[in-house]
């Protein structure tokens, strides 16, 4: 029998799959024919899973320079007539903001859905943000899936309700669901392949002035059909209990947390639980007669109270008496959990807790101080580790001359590199958002008296920091820019990008090097170094920061997990180092100290290179007063 | 021993011939390249196989970058959400032992802990950021919030087996040598063989049928 995959034809088959597959799937079941994204944790999976199948489905898929160019695509696809999804990450959408926002004033043809995945507790992200407001702010309406299976379903339904609307929706997906798994009952997969076609309208399709103003109230009215239509949307759905005195209203994945809190206090069926899959707009009818059915309600919702305030602001409309509680007993910080919703509904029922929570915080408080800290780190042989060595002695060499105390700043960027902010390196000092270090630089360097020295990595570089890289060179700002190029979006598990030579689906494109376009951005002190040759390449930052102009440096240098892929595939024999216990005092431990390579380790008072993890950039080397590491493996 | 149904007989059963259970909550938790992530698959598919219904999740964070790395496999008809509930884990399968104790507040008494005994060290350590705990502190401290503790050197066995890298296998092997996991025998040996070349798949089985052997000796 031929293995279930996620492409599979095979309607009524169960699948385990992860949330982004499930996602995917349901995509791939509407018959969508456009997929671009750009990547970003919890969402990339998505467009990998996409990618993987889209040859033998026939579904065009691309990773784009960054998500607003990933919108525009798939917006065009949709324009067009055919099925057309975009996928992004929280920030993401911040980047797309601009397109999505007029997006909604032209509506869909083809059903055009945007996925946002939010991240609350921000496990891999630079902040926790509602992507909700977004939508709100853009008439976007949007579905929230409350367990994987469901964010399968919802995806179908929302190509299908796009379509019927002309309108484009939102599918917001949260880290537990994207990174959740669940057995999925797998549905048909659409056959329909459609011809693209722009029928040509410029009234409805250039906006001017004139044309947003003709076009808003289209909008407003089909936004207004749509708040009709979600009462008797699948996703929403009602459960009055007799005599109940709560009602909890509960939004996405929290009605699970909910589901299982009423069963472990012993409450299903005491309590009225309305199940809500489209926060916006909420099906008005159903919350009104959940909040007259009872006196007491609960909102539950991943991050902000955005559900929350529209059930106030409903209840205040309508005039109805019920206190709604939501983050005054849910924290607004971080995910929700079983734990919490039990907390919340105990509360508000005067119910005893199923177990004694105050003993297991209790616990882990005795814990925390037993515990290592395990920070995230750059793997042994990272060549970021490399470039942020160089960058820190050409800084401390040229900043000596401004003076006694100057110290050069370093706007960083988000990245693997971005780790290196940590001790013992710490080579950023301001981290914002994708691109911006190039953008600090630039304020930096008019307004401080010290070399100031942006990095960014390659993809952020194609991603966002070219404008700001354009900016530094038209107004003159006295800045080094560094790109940490090891070609490769590495952070977020190695997606193409234009500097990688081959796309999505794997087909060879056109390699782009940062350094032509630093050129063609007319700035005159381009350099390329190899951090692993650090001499070199510290000297030549050392020129870049002294030149005065702004001045570029590519630091190249393929990523480790990647170079180790490849050597392995190719037989290639990676020659580590080792410590001479001889010549080494075991207690200098320099290299420790400089480097925080996880390579580098101690051993019953010894300073010893762990062979199991070394991969030979020879970095230590550089900092050992007693030329003690020496290349191979000890006689 | 807690009763594994709440609900239903001990003794029912699915289509597939598996053990109906109304929730089991399995927890796998290590450090990044440890293989955590694959545990929880081979489980998800094994439970598809069994007709279990099967939720679950996991936090990577930076973990490719050597941070911790948690999974969650949840089995059962009860089973709602992607997280154990705080005090529900029924077996916590940890690869790393001080991972392993970071983990212990989700546990329930009665819970099982299946232990790699082999350490590894974040470079805090070395840097004199933060110390690493004794092995017998690691052992007391899970001793006090679970009913037994299987431990073993899970590289050891792998090795043995042909393969260090299988040494998560080997640590499934011993979850299931424990005796509770719902799942059948002969189902999780079949998601290892179609997840691994044929090579490898030996290799697997082998690593596993140790690991199962090991924490049944440890049973008697
Ligand atoms: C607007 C936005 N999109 C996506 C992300 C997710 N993200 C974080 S780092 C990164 C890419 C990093 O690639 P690169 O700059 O090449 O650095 P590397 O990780 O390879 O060192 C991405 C896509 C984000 N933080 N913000």
């Amino acid at each position: 029998m031929k293995e279930l995959t996620v492409g599979s034809d095979a309607p009524g088959e169960r699948l385990f799959l992860l949330g982004n597959e499930a996602i995917a799937r349901g995509a791939i079941e509407a018959g969508v024919q456009v997929a671009a994204a750009y990547p970003g944790t919890p969402s990339s999976e998505i467009m990998e899973t996409l990618a993987g199948v889209a040859q033998q489905l026939g579904i065009y898929v691309e990773w784009s320079t960054n998500e607003k160019v990933a919108f525009e695509v798939a917006f065009a696809a949709s324009l067009s007539g055919l099925r057309a999804l975009a996928s992004m990450k929280h920030v993401g959408l911040n980047v797309a903001h601009d397109a999505v926002m007029t997006a909604s004033y032209a509506g869909a043809r083809g059903g055009m859905v945007l996925l946002v995945a939010d991240d609350p507790w921000a496990w891999s992200s630079q902040s926790e943000q509602d992507s909700r407001y977004v939508a709100e702010q853009g008439y976007l309406p949007v579905l929230e899936p409350s367990s994987v299976a469901e964010a399968r379903d919802m995806m179908v339904d929302a190509f299908r309700l796009s379509e019927e609307f002309h309108h484009p929706f939102m599918v917001r997906s949260v880290t537990r669901i994207s990174h959740g798994r669940s057995d999925v009952t797998l549905g048909e997969i659409s056959k329909e392949r459609r011809q693209g076609h722009f029928a040509k309208d410029p009234a409805r399709m250039v906006f001017t002035p004139s044309g947003a103003r003709k076009n808003r109230p289209l909008m407003i009215d089909r936004f207004n059909q749509i708040k009709q239509a979600v009462d008797t949307f699948p996703g929403n759905h009602l459960e009055l209990k007799n005599g109940a005195r709560l009602g909890i209203i509960a939004c996405g994945l929290s009605y699970s947390y909910t589901r299982e809190a009423l069963k472990w206090l012993g409450l299903e069926g005491q309590v009225s639980l309305l199940k809500i899959g489209t926060p916006h707009p909420l099906p008005e009818r159903l919350v009104k007669e959940l909040l007259e059915a009872v006196p007491e309600v609960l909102v539950a919702e991943e991050l902000d109270p955005f559900v929350e305030l529209h059930v106030k602001a409903i209840a205040g409309g309508s005039n109805i008496r019920v206190n709604i509680h939501g983050k005054d007993l849910i924290p607004l910080v971080g995910e929700l959990s079983t734990r919490l919703l039990t907390e919340a509904i105990a509360r508000l029922t005067n119910s005893r807790l199923p177990i004694d929570f105050a003993a297991i915080d209790k616990l882990g408080a005795e814990l925390a101080p037993l515990l290592p800290a395990r920070p995230p780190t750059l793997c042994p042989g990272c060549p970021h580790r490399a470039s942020q060595y160089a960058l820190k002695m050409a800084g401390k060499r040229v900043a000596r001359e401004y003076g006694q105390d100057a110290e050069a700043v370093y706007p960083g960027d988000i990245g693997c590199y971005t780790l290196s902010y940590l001790p013992p390196i710490e080579s950023m000092d301001v981290v914002l958002c994708m691109g911006a270090s190039f953008g600090i630089a630039n304020g930096l360097a008019h307004v401080l008296d010290t070399p100031v020295i942006g990095q960014l990595g390659d993809s952020t570089f194609f991603h966002s920091g070219i404008p700001a890289l354009l900016n530094a060179v038209f107004n003159k700002a006295k800045v080094t820019m560094v790109i940490l190029d090891n070609t490769a979006t590495a952070m977020t598990g190695f997606q193409p990008h234009p500097g990688t030579g081959y796309t999505a689906t794997g087909e060879k494109t056109t390699m782009v090097k940062p350094e032509d376009i630093a050129r063609a951005c007319g700035v005159e002190f381009v350099e390329v170094v190899d951090p692993f040759d650090l001499k070199q390449a510290t000297d030549v930052m050392e020129r870049a920061i002294r030149f005065n102009g702004p001045s570029v440096v590519v630091s190249r240098r393929p990523c480790t997990i990647i170079d180790q892929r490849n050597k392995k595939k190719a037989g290639e024999e990676t020659i580590i180092y080792h410590i001479d216990q001889e010549r080494c005092d075991g207690k200098c431990e320099a290299c420790i100290k400089l480097l925080g390579c996880p390579a580098i380790t101690k051993d019953d008072g010894r300073t010893i290179i762990d062979d199991t993890l070394c991969t030979g950039c020879g970095l230590c080397v550089y900092t050992c007063p007693y030329h003690a590491i020496l290349k191979g493996v000890p006689e | 021993m807690r009763p594994l149904c709440l609900h239903l007989p001990v003794s029912r059963h699915t289509k597939g011939g598996a053990r109906i259970v109304a929730e089991y909550n399995v927890l796998i938790a290590g450090v990044g390249g440890q293989g955590v992530i694959l545990i929880s698959e081979l489980l998800g598919n094994a439970a598809v196989r069994d007709g279990i219904n099967v939720r679950g999740s996991e936090v990577l964070g930076m973990a490719v970058r050597g941070g911790p790395v948690v999974s969650i496999i949840r089995l059962g008809s009860d089973v709602y959400g992607p997280l154990i509930p705080a005090g529900k884990g029924d077996i916590l399968i940890a690869l790393e032992p001080s991972e392993a104790l970071r983990n212990s507040t989700h546990l329930s008494p009665s819970s099982k802990v299946i232990l790699n005994t082999e350490t590894t060290v974040p470079f805090t350590v070395p840097l004199g950021e933060s110390t690493y705990p004794a092995m017998d502190e690691i052992i007391a401290r899970l001793n006090k919030v679970s009913s037994e503790i299987i431990s073993l050197n899970a590289r050891e066995i792998a090795v043995e087996a042909g393969s260090s890298l299988s040494a998560n296998i080997v640590m499934l092997g011993a979850a299931f040598g424990a005796g509770q996991l719902p799942i059948k025998l002969d189902t999780i040996k079949e998601a290892i063989q179609a997840h691994f070349p044929a090579k490898l798949a030996t290799i697997n089985i082998k690593a596993f049928d140790l690991g199962y052997q090991q924490s049944r000796v440890h049973h008697q």
